[in-house]
């Protein structure tokens, strides 16, 4: 049984930034990565996939680094970076050989600090297009690609800030200005609004004087306003809602969604357990039962989102085979929620020690180390529950488990949301 | 520390060097090449299996045979039944993958360092006993042809299939889709799977990769135990040389009513891992579309905002697999983004890329090497690189040497002998209401429409 033990230290400069740094000198590499607490929770209607259209902008230069020069410079030192948007944050993140740490706090900083002066209209128009082609490549143009929208939308009420997802609507896109972006920076883009943790081969001193030294003078802002929307939610949706989608799609295939207890509830843990027995591994229930037995279904995923916001969602999906009915493959899934009530010692073991696994095999990166003591830092004020992480898992009971099938996983909490080929009724 | 000046680059610290982890190795008397790395930076252990049973080695009727072998594994041995199998290795947290590409097959095992015993066994049961049961097997084969379905209908996958198949003349192997056809995989009975496992799960040729935190000598042990009375060589060995299917430029346009996008390909047959330009090559293509400041890339997404994002890649294989340009683009910009594509692949070709260019491309070529080694998993498809190419034992160790010996002239001269416009073939998934025209007026070539099939 693995116990772990990433040492780290914690600091918070002058301005609110919460910085966290954990040494590893094995490798010569170092990661930095900027968690901000900010996400597509935070948009208005009218506004959504703005949080992460400002992402895109957040790499179109500052005030002493010009468009793209953020991308070569790291690439000219065999740098790897990225930022990605979710519901509750956005990230930022760069690896580089170590001796080129300051280079990432400098880039960092400048755009945290000075992003605004290099702000132009040409810029923003360029982006709005690589966005609107990212939506169509990645939703608009692939089978089953509105899903995330259609379930958000089942399984959170019309004034919950998921109902709308990420990438948010083209006209929304289309209508973002210049004006947006400045604003939307100067309310979320602010040393207090977020966590930057530093993970590799580098001196602790060193590196937080460093730290000090780039980010130490950006002023701090004043707290981001409060959520819009309804943010407090019932713990079940209150029946079963569903859609149905006959598409262009090769195979059917029935996704399923219950809401559950926000990452940030002692619940959570129970709800990934049972995530993990019901669709992780090829000895999980849904896998030996719908793909393996009954050959019902083709391939099957279980996910628990790890959202903050009035509650979180479980999500289960199974794709079937050209002929299968999918009102049955739906039957099947239900049954397997159903059973999950006489689940076994045995089963939650083997869900933990694959776990397990994976998240040692996570850590092996510096850049993912950096990424969860952010997030556990954003999200609970606390990095260490990364050590601790295997340990709440393990504290889950069988009779958490029962509660929460018999609480959570009715028929009065659930989303069900299927896609049929044209054609084929 | 000084005041700050934020419109000066920070000065770089002091670069920290580092090796190739060490590879310990032994071959033994069956062929089978082991190579142990050990790494002890967490308690994790990657094994990897390397076997020449590869679909390269056969023939369009058998296409996908070993893919559907590889994926059959998960049904169990003779010992225990595919459930079995699953609860056995998942009880300890070890995973076990499976999978057959152009060069071999591939079994691995990950899981804790205080597991390996159990799960190095658990490997070796279920590639030397396998059971195939008729009902496992049939389930696979069910598994890969919905999977070809669903390929057929997405259009990134469509227009590589169209891709392939425009590159390589059809009787060449990588003109077709790696994991068969309806007609290859639907021919396909348990007996084939049983008598392709039986005539080709051997070890000679082969080799076997661990990385983590366990020492030589407990895998040599480990080896000798499950593997050492292991014999025989592959039956089907591959043996075919590389065709283009035109030399002439032409461009298909496959049509998807509706469509919000078009797909595109542009390419032709690169180069053999083998060949002697591999480093120049890869310097040019990465300052064509190789990384995020590529040309392609500045220029399509970051200038034009045609796209989400262009890249170009030679696939090397162990004879010359594919170089392609990929893309998605919006309906009304199809023309001039496959325009501007042209134009920077004619210029790479033509011109190279300048000293600058080659410059930045080599510092991220070697920087980013280093970057690539930090788990145990990475480091394992390394080692397994050196095996299935049969490369130098020391190639990283030379390799960021030989990446900075890449001079301009160098990059200019493989672009222009391994990047052919002149022979590009175009390929469009797309809605030919909306794009077909203005494609034709490129004048690129006559605009081939061609309906799904």
């Amino acid at each position: 049984m693995t116990q772990l033990s990433i040492d780290f230290d914690r600091y918070q400069l002058d301005n609110g930034l919460k910085v966290v740094i954990a040494p590893d000198r094995t490798v010569p590499v170092v990661a930095t990565n900027l968690w901000y607490g900010v996400g597509s929770r935070n948009e208005p209607e009218g506004k959504t996939g703005f949080a992460h259209l400002f992402e895109h902008m957040m790499f179109q230069g500052s005030a002493n680094v010009p468009k793209n020069r953020h991308f070569e410079l790291i690439e000219r030192v065999g740098g790897t970076l990225n930022a990605t948007t979710w519901f509750d944050r956005t990230n930022y993140f760069e690896t580089v050989p170590s001796h080129e740490l300051d280079l990432c706090l400098w880039l960092e900083s400048d755009r945290m600090g000075w992003m605004l002066p290099a702000m132009d209209q040409a810029k923003l128009d360029n982006q709005r297009d690589v966005v609107m082609n990212e939506k169509r490549q990645h939703y608009d143009n692939q089978p089953y690609g509105d899903w995330s929208e259609r379930l958000q939308r089942l399984v959170f009420p019309k004034d919950h800030p998921y109902h709308h997802t990420v990438i948010g609507s083209m006209e929304d896109i289309e209508a973002a200005t210049l004006d947006d972006v400045a604003s939307f920076f100067e309310t979320f883009y602010i040393p207090n609004n977020a966590v930057l943790t530093v993970v590799g081969d580098v001196d602790i001193e060193r590196a937080l004087g460093s730290i000090e030294h780039y980010f130490g003078d950006i002023p701090a802002g004043p707290k981001p306003p409060s959520l819009p929307g309804r943010t407090e939610l019932e713990h079940v949706i209150g029946g079963t809602v569903r859609d149905l989608v006959v598409a262009d799609v090769p195979l059917p295939r029935v996704i399923m969604a219950s809401r559950i207890p926000p990452y940030s509830s002692d619940g959570f843990a129970t709800a990934e357990v049972v995530r993990a027995v019901l669709g992780m591994g090829r000895a999980s229930r849904l896998y030996r039962h719908l793909v393996r037995e009954q050959q019902i279904a083709k391939s099957v995923v279980t996910y628990a989102y790890p959202l903050l916001t009035g509650a979180s969602m479980l999500l289960m999906w199974g794709t079937g085979y050209p002929g299968t009915d999918p009102a049955l493959l739906e039957q099947a899934m239900a049954r397997e929620l159903e059973a999950l009530i006489d689940t076994r010692q045995d089963e939650i073991s083997r869900a933990i020690s694959l776990i397990e696994t994976d998240l040692v095999r996570t850590l092996e990166r510096v850049a993912e180390r950096a990424d969860l003591l952010s997030m556990f830092d954003l999200y609970f004020g606390d990095p260490g529950r990364l050590n601790q992480e295997l340990d709440r898992l393990r504290s889950v009971t069988l009779d958490d488990v029962r509660a929460f099938v018999t609480n959570q996983l009715g028929p009065d909490n659930r989303a069900v949301l299927t896609y049929v080929p044209e054609g084929s009724r | 520390m000084s005041a700050l000046d934020r419109s000066l680059r920070p000065t770089s610290g002091e670069l920290r060097d580092f090796s190739f982890p060490q590879v310990n190795r032994v071959r033994l008397p069956n062929g089978l090449d082991v190579r142990v790395a050990q790494l002890s930076r967490l308690p994790i252990v990657n094994v990897s299996l390397f076997i020449r049973a590869s679909e390269g080695a056969l023939g369009e009727e058998h296409a996908g045979l070993a893919v559907l072998t590889a994926d059959a594994l998960e049904g169990g041995t003779t010992r225990r039944s595919g459930s079995e199998l699953a609860e056995s290795l998942e009880g300890i947290g070890a995973r076990l993958s499976a999978s057959a590409g152009w060069e071999g097959t591939n079994v691995g095992i990950s899981c804790m360092a205080d597991r390996l015993p159990e799960a190095f066994a658990i490997m070796a049961e279920a590639v030397r006993e396998p059971a195939f049961p008729e009902e496992e097997v049939r389930r696979s084969l069910d598994q890969q042809l919905a999977t070809i379905r669903q390929r057929e209908m997405d259009p990134g996958a469509l227009a590589t299939e169209y891709a392939r198949r425009s590159y390589f003349s059809a009787d060449v192997p990588y003109a077709r889709a790696v994991d068969g056809s309806v007609e290859s995989i639907s021919a396909i009975s348990r007996d084939t799977v049983r008598g392709y496992a039986d005539a080709n799960y051997r070890p000679d040729g082969g080799g076997l990769v661990v990385v983590g935190d366990v020492g030589f000598d407990e895998v040599a042990d480990m080896v000798r135990t499950h593997f050492g009375d292991w014999e025989g060589t592959p039956e089907q060995i591959a043996d075919f040389t590389v065709q283009p299917a035109s030399l002439k430029r032409r461009v298909v346009l496959v049509h998807r009513a509706g469509a919000v996008q078009s797909e595109v390909r542009i390419g032709h047959v690169g180069a053999a891992r083998s060949t002697p330009d591999y480093y120049a090559l890869s310097m040019a293509n990465m300052v064509l579309g190789g990384m995020f400041t590529s040309r392609l890339n500045l220029n399509l997404r970051e200038r034009n905002g045609f796209t989400y994002g262009v890249r170009s890649r030679f696939t090397f294989r162990s004879r010359p697999g594919p170089f392609q340009i990929s893309t998605s683009v919006g309906n009304d910009v199809t023309d001039a983004a496959i325009r501007e594509a042209m134009i920077e692949l004619i210029g790479m070709a033509d011109k190279g890329p300048t000293p600058d260019e080659v410059a930045a491309a080599r510092d991220y070529a070697a920087g980013v090497f280093g970057l690539q080694l930090e788990t145990s998993g990475q480091v394992a498809t390394r080692i397994n690189q050196l095996l299935i190419y049969g490369l130098d034992e020391d190639h990283y160790d030379r390799y960021r040497d030989d990446v900075r010996a890449v001079n301009s002239e160098a990059a200019a001269s493989a672009a222009a002998e391994h990047m052919r416009p002149s022979q590009a073939q175009i390929v469009v998934v797309g809605d030919a209401d909306a794009v077909a025209k203005p494609l034709e007026e490129l004048d690129l070539a006559s605009v081939e429409i061609v309906a799904v099939d």
